[in-house]
């Protein structure tokens, strides 16, 4: 008691630094001690010290002039370490709620289902015309059409079938007009070699082509003929091409849709515009079949006619040339297992999003 | 075209299996479509003797046989015929072989039986003796078929019977024969490829061929009014036939190919046509006014009974047969039923003639009536095979008929056979086959299917081949490379380890690329693609021949097929949209609620056009889209929502602008036959097609339940237009920041917002980059008449913008948009 009168004329500044002083121990307890187990712990906690208004540090910190000069220091320092630690409590409490918030996972159903997106998909016969056509484009093939309305012309004479000749029944034939003396016959064309006349009527060799197109047979439809199919033909025309050529390029095909080790056969056959002519086959496992599968005609083929050559005034001691042809739906049905032509134009949707 | 192997091994010997043989004949250009067996070996019957039959001590109908098989102890059989007796020779099926019998229920159908040992009312049985019918040798089940006395005891019943002419097995084979091999459609014919192939040699039936005259020259005449049609006509005079059904064998034969039986003489041309390829006629030679022949064509119509019995109206100029009075046949087609061989015919002539191939074409297709004859006479014949096949079925009816030969032939020949002559290089096969043949290779295929070759050079090696008369297709040197390269093999031809790829320019056309791309795209964005149908019913394609859709807009008429399957595919589609429509209700009846579709194809109008290839026909590609039902499905994050035709414009921007058009707009298309309502689509002044809802009456007779919106685009004029198109060109990216603002305008109701965009665009120019619409509202605080549209406006330029340049590019906007539309800033 002594002390506090003999030091009565600094007893003011002394006694308030003292209660200063005290404030920020008893403080200093609390700021250690406080649990801040929850978001809204942290934020009474932050509020309670540090708030700008009334903060009991911020508060304490007012009161610095009250402390004595020689102890202004000291306590400022601690001061600032209590507030140190508030800060840094407060931080390192928020880092442990997010990462607790991280693991808990959001707020949301995450097992609900996406937002649809509308699937498309490209027919069964585009995609095996892209097939064929990629092969022969690695081959160097241009790719050329032509018309669906034919004149029987190309159809038929420049390809070397002769007027009454019976090679026309091969081809069941959709007429659009019956010939007359001022004009030839118009058709559907049978198959896409018309535009092989075309091609090589405006363009000299070498030619190296291929035709897809949609072509029309008047059959009767069923599960394997339709009244119109497509369509991939080709043609190769230049110097010192020969039938062995032939053989290689189509069996590079056919290792390419069925497999390096598929069964090729080559046998001999008719076709008015190609001379010699072959039809290939390749072999079908099936399992079921008592030879363990059975040859599967996939195309015709042959080296060009020098009829069909001279016709377009190409000279065919010169050049000579194979040509192929394909049916794409036939390709299409052994490759995806399609039993049914009618259903490649029936456009089911249930159909169709299986080739998605 | 069927062949019977047994048949064909009358002429040749190959050793073959029918299998292999089938092979072969494929792999040599006669395509087998399928390999049939007939009948069995009766393996395991063997010819036992009845040493006694004693009555079954419990059944009175049966006996309890002793038969000898020649082997030792006689074995017991139970037997029910009523006619077995010691002594007999019988056939026997021992234990273990398998017999087709006639079932009892009914006879015609067969089922196996294998023979087990088995006690029949108590009595041991070890096997059966057999009736002709369980033989399969007929339908006798009488009794025990009794062998002859001399057969030999243990002996194979098949052998039995072989001895003895009658055959028990045959297969035929189904050739798919190509209209190049005339020369094939018999059996000799098939023999001499079967030579060729195996090194074997063909023996035709030996047969007497005089010269014309004798006693027939004088008894029959033959007149030629049309040698150019008929080059040759032989006739042949067989008196006193007797007509009866022809013997086993030959009946035999005739079914295995499928064809009927009907009497001996009628059979006998039918087998001699064959065997060798010539189409004989049989007259009933007193039905022939005159005895006299004469070839000739009609000169007006004519109706005329052939001999199936029907009338057939014949248009002028047909080539017929006739007598002295009347038509007696369609020339190389079918006989007539006034002159046809009855029952009661005793004499017959033989015709055996050659006809030109188109006259007879041509007549077959006017009538709708192929036959054997035809199909034959139409590929072309064997020129010089007349008087052996005539002659050769007169020796069968001799034989088989009863009937007398008339000394001598008929045969008129104005124009006699000039075999052709072809010069073929030996260096040439290996030019277009690509691998070398040996030279005497060459020589001997070829000459093994009838050609003669003689040497015309040695180096270079040149022949001069001569061609049968047989092979009327073989006219060039490529011709007999090919019956070569056939003959060699088209599997020994090898493959090159190297290619050459020739050196051009690939340019592929832009129309293809436009296509596969935007295929992608479509695709891409929830469309499925379809192929439907080119043809239509007429009706169908009469209506979407509308100036609403790109073909119909050339104003042509539709396209008709002359000859179409049915009147459902009568047409030539003009638009893929009754197709599509088709689609589109078959989805939606099948449960679909959501259906987006596209397709690329052809369509097709009559009229001549800047695009015309062929004749005064337009034939240009389209592009329809469609969708009906859901846009947007239905999801927890959202109710469905059908397709307007604002999804379709959406789907045609990003189409066009993804395959690089730019400035496309849409004007509206007035109310039509096809849509409720819809715009048409424009690159600058050029339409490129329409999108709209279809109409609910199309709709409806489609059974489409849900609105469809299509939109039909000529894909000729887009990728006329996209032809230089190809690759982007680089423009330098702005690295200066872009300014935005957005104003609201207060128009009259029915103003089109189209043409603002349009307007502002233009006014808003250089600066202006993008002005899009993002609001349109009508309602409180906007007059009833009035609505305020609000757009977002970008502006950008290669440096900073000043707010001022802004400002006064959007006063510009807001002046145009006043002028031009009464437009209010809002």
């Amino acid at each position: 008691m002594s002390d506090e009168n003999t030091h009565s004329d600094q007893a003011h500044g002394a006694n308030g630094a003292d209660a200063a002083l005290q404030a920020l121990k008893a403080l200093q307890a609390e700021i250690q001690e406080t649990v801040l187990d929850t978001v809204g712990a942290v934020d009474a906690y932050r509020i309670r010290f540090l708030s700008r208004k009334q903060g009991q540090i911020t508060e304490l910190l007012k009161r610095i002039p009250e402390v004595a000069n020689e102890h202004k220091k000291r306590f400022g320092q601690e001061i600032n370490a209590a507030k140190a630690l508030v800060e840094s409590r407060i931080e390192t409490a928020a880092a442990a709620f997010a990462e607790t918030e991280t693991a808990k996972g959001p707020a949301f159903d995450l097992t609900l289902p996406g937002r649809a997106v509308a699937q498309g998909s490209l027919h069964p016969i585009t995609q095996a015309l892209r097939l064929i056509t990629r092969v022969f484009e690695s081959y160097g093939f241009d790719v050329a059409e032509g018309p669906e309305i034919e004149d029987d012309w190309h159809n038929f004479t420049a390809l070397n079938f002769p007027p009454d000749h019976p090679a026309r029944d091969m081809q069941d034939t959709f007429f659009i007009e019956a010939p007359s003396h001022a004009h030839d016959g118009i058709l559907l064309r049978t198959h896409t070699s018309p535009v092989q006349i075309r091609v090589m009527e405006n363009k000299k060799p070498p030619i190296r082509v291929i035709v897809p197109g949609r072509v029309y047979r008047n059959e009767a439809i069923s599960y394997k003929s339709y009244c119109l199919f497509h369509q991939v033909e080709g043609l190769y025309i230049d110097e010192g091409v020969t039938m062995a050529d032939l053989k290689q390029i189509i069996h590079a095909f056919a290792r390419t849709l069925f497999g390096e080790d598929v069964k090729m056969r080559f046998r001999p056959s008719f076709f008015p515009f190609t001379e010699p002519s072959a039809e290939v086959d390749i072999w079908w496992k099936d399992e079921n079949l008592p030879d363990g599968g059975r040859w599967m005609e996939i195309m015709g083929c042959g080296m060009v006619d020098p009829n069909v050559l001279e016709g377009l005034g190409i000279d065919s001691e010169k050049y000579t040339g194979y040509a192929f042809g394909m049916g794409i739906e036939r390709i299409a049905m052994l490759r995806y297992g399609i039993d049914d032509i009618r259903i490649l134009y029936e456009n089911d949707i249930r159909f169709l999003e299986q080739f998605s | 075209m069927i062949i019977s192997t047994n048949w064909l091994s009358d002429y040749i010997k190959h050793g073959l299996t029918e299998n292999d043989l089938a092979d072969r004949l494929t792999m040599c250009g006669l395509e087998v479509e399928s390999v049939d067996f007939i009948g069995s070996d009766l393996e395991g019957v063997v010819v036992g003797r009845v040493v006694s039959a004693e009555r079954h001590p419990n059944a009175d109908r049966l006996s309890v046989c002793q038969v000898d098989l020649g082997d030792g102890e006689p074995i017991q059989i139970v037997c029910g015929a009523p006619n077995v007796a010691a002594g007999q020779k019988v056939a026997v099926a021992t234990i273990g072989t398998t017999l087709s019998l006639p079932t009892r229920e009914d006879p015609s159908v067969k089922a196996d039986l294998t023979m087990k040992q088995v006690k029949i009312r108590g009595e041991e049985s070890n096997g059966m003796i057999c009736a002709a019918d369980e033989l399969g040798l007929g339908e006798d089940h009488s009794g025990t078929l009794v062998l002859d006395s001399d057969a030999e005891l243990g002996q194979a019943f098949g052998a039995y019977l072989s001895a003895r002419g009658t055959v028990l097995k045959d297969a035929a084979i189904d050739i798919s024969i190509t209209p190049n091999r005339p020369d094939a459609i018999s059996h000799l014919g098939i023999a001499r490829d079967v030579a060729a192939l195996t090194g074997a040699s063909v023996n035709p039936p030996a047969v007497a061929v005089p010269a014309h005259g004798g006693l027939a020259a004088e008894q029959v005449s033959v007149t030629i009014e049309a040698p150019e049609l008929c080059s040759r006509y032989v006739g042949v005079l067989v008196k006193g036939v007797t007509i009866k059904e022809s013997p086993d064998w030959m009946k035999q034969r005739l079914l295995a190919i499928g064809l009927r039986p009907r009497n001996n003489v009628v059979d006998i041309t039918n087998y001699v046509m064959y065997e060798c390829g010539q189409p004989l006629h049989a007259f009933d030679f007193d039905q022939v006014a005159g005895h006299h022949i004469i070839v000739r064509q009609t000169s007006g119509e004519t109706s005329f009974t052939t001999l199936d019995s029907k009338e057939r109206a014949l248009p002028s100029g047909t080539l017929m047969i006739c007598d002295a009075n009347r038509e007696v046949a369609i020339a190389g087609i079918m006989g007539g039923e006034n002159s046809e061989v009855s029952q009661s015919t005793s004499n017959v002539l033989i015709e055996s003639a050659y006809f030109d191939p188109s006259t007879i074409r041509r007549t077959a297709k006017a009538l709708g009536l192929q036959t054997d004859a035809s199909y034959r006479f139409e590929r072309g014949i064997d020129s010089e095979g007349q008087a052996w096949a005539a002659m050769r079925a007169a020796q069968l009816m001799v034989e088989l008929a009863g009937g007398e030969l008339v000394d001598g032939i008929v045969d008129n020949h104005p124009r006699p056979f000039v075999a052709k002559k072809v010069m073929v290089r030996a260096a040439r096969v290996g030019q277009i086959v690509g691998v070398e043949i040996d030279p005497d290779e060459m020589v001997r295929l070829i000459e093994a299917i009838g050609f003669q070759v003689s040497t015309v050079t040695e180096s270079p090696l040149k022949w001069e081949v001569t061609v049968p008369s047989f092979r009327p297709d073989v006219e060039r040197e490529i011709d007999v490379i090919e019956e070569i390269a056939r003959l060699y093999g088209f599997d020994n031809i090898p493959e090159p380890q190297h290619s050459s790829i020739p050196n051009f320019t690939p340019t592929s056309s832009n129309t293809r690329l436009l296509r596969e791309k935007s295929r992608n795209v479509l695709s891409g964005n929830g469309y499925r693609e379809t192929y439907t149908n080119s043809m239509l019913p007429a009706e169908v394609a009469e209506m979407f021949n509308s100036t609403s859709l790109p073909a119909g807009r050339f104003k042509g008429e539709t396209v008709h097929t002359l000859n179409p399957i049915t009147t459902e595919m009568s047409a030539l589609r003009p638009s893929m949209l009754p197709g599509l429509l088709k689609v589109v209700g078959h989805n939606q009846n099948h449960g679909q609620t959501a259906v987006k579709l596209f397709e690329f194809g052809r369509v097709h109008t009559k009229k001549k056009t800047n695009v015309t290839l062929v004749g005064e026909y337009t034939e240009i590609e389209s592009l329809i889209v469609a969708a009906s039902g859901n846009w947007e499905g239905q999801g927890w994050y959202g109710s469905a929502r059908e397709v307007d035709l604002f999804d379709l414009k959406g789907t045609v921007d990003l189409l066009l602008a993804s395959i690089g058009m730019s400035s496309i707009r849409y004007a509206d298309s007035k109310p039509n036959d096809i849509f409720d309502y819809g715009v048409d689509v424009y690159s600058g002044k050029r339409l490129l097609g329409t999108l709209g809802k279809v109409s609910k009456k199309i709709a409806q007779d489609y059974s489409i339940r849900l609105a469809a919106f299509v939109g039909e685009l000529d894909w000729g004029t887009i990728s006329e237009l996209n032809s230089t198109n190809g690759t982007p060109r680089y423009v330098a990216v702005s690295r200066f920041p872009v300014v935005e603002r957005d104003i609201a305008v207060v128009v009259e109701k029915s103003q089109a917002v189209g043409p603002m965009i349009e307007k502002i665009t233009t006014a808003g120019s250089p600066l202006l980059s993008e002005a899009l619409v993002f609001d349109v509202y009508e309602g409180k605080g906007i007059e009833d008449s009035q609505k305020s549209v609000a757009f977002g406006l970008r502006f950008a330029a290669d440096r900073t913008l000043r707010d001022n340049e802004v400002d006064q590019a959007v006063s510009k906007v807001l002046k145009a948009l006043e002028q031009e539309f009464g437009a209010q800033l809002r």
